[in-house]
């Protein structure tokens, strides 16, 4: 399965490292001034990055998938 | 000119017919009064047609199945109701009760869209906005009677695709989940925490996978 991480809008990141010090999977940091996911496939998209970006620049979107074998 | 000519010319419906018009558009209305407390018409029902407040007042509202109550509207003298199914076709959205005994104009459906019968394009225009406010509607519904949990198992509900189907997967963080239902992120976080604990969802990841729609129906 295709592996999904958040998504940072680097436009919008400050590079204050707060996803760093909060991410509990510990696979954010900061690269050139932006925060970046350096170990995505350790990612369980927990979204609290997204929780705690002061500036908005990290989002999590969800898919919503019904399964197929629904009765109704 | 007749008082109730003038009272017709006097509503922003009908302020630009002639006097002829006029005339012929009175020949279809119907005369109605209610004592306090009495029923016009209920919610769901097909739509007869666009009712105007000659005098006293009318209570235009929703229904919880519990019984509660929401008033859209309290229409008195000049004031239109029940106008959204005259235009979108659909039932009536709402009920109608008289707050005071009252007179109401009723309008037929037919005699109103007649009207617009030289100007298709206006009457499509009229009939998106009317299915809009239909839609608001119903989103006044969501927000009085039902709670975070039931408006996030109606939502999800609403915008769950079978994945690899024709229609396109939504992507949705949970901030914009809240804004949809009314509410703020943490909650949504919460209330999804919720529905995965009754079974009715599954958190995979960024998929929000309904495992069980009938459970999210019955919260709704």
């Amino acid at each position: 399965m295709t592996i999904v991480i958040p998504e940072v809008d680097l436009g919008k990141c400050n590079g204050c490292g707060d996803c760093v010090e909060l991410c509990p999977a510990g696979i954010v940091a900061v690269v050139n001034g932006k925060a970046t996911i350096v170990r995505p496939e350790d990612c369980d998209y927990c979204t609290d990055c997204e929780t705690f970006c002061s500036s908005g620049a990290i989002k999590c979107p969800f898919e919503i998938i019904l399964v197929k074998d629904e009765g109704s | 000119m007749t008082s109730s000519d003038n009272f017709l010319k006097s509503l922003p419906y009908f302020a630009a017919l002639n006097s002829e018009q006029i005339e012929r558009l009175k020949k279809d209305i119907v005369e109605l009064s209610f004592p306090r407390g009495e029923l016009l018409f209920l919610e769901g029902e097909p739509c007869r047609g666009l009712y105007v407040v000659k005098s006293g007042q009318i209570r235009i509202f929703k229904s919880s199945p519990e019984g509660r109550e929401q008033v859209l509207l309290i229409a008195g003298p000049g004031d239109s109701f029940n106008d959204v199914p005259v235009f979108d076709g659909g039932p009536n959205p709402a009920s109608g009760s008289a707050l005071k005994p009252a007179t109401v104009y009723l309008i037929p459906k037919e005699k109103l869209l007649s009207l617009l019968a030289d100007c298709p394009t206006g009457l499509n225009i009229i009939r998106q906005f009317a299915r809009r406010l239909r839609q608001m509607t119903a989103l006044v519904e969501d927000l009085s009677f039902r709670n975070v949990v039931s408006r996030l198992a109606k939502t999800l509900l609403d915008l769950a695709v079978v994945e690899g189907g024709p229609s396109p997967v939504r992507r949705l963080t949970q901030d914009e989940m809240a804004a949809m239902i009314g509410t703020v992120r943490d909650v949504v976080g919460r209330a999804l925490r919720t529905l995965e604990k009754k079974g009715a969802i599954k958190m995979e990841g960024q998929r929000i996978i309904i495992t069980d729609p009938k459970i999210l129906r019955q919260l709704i």
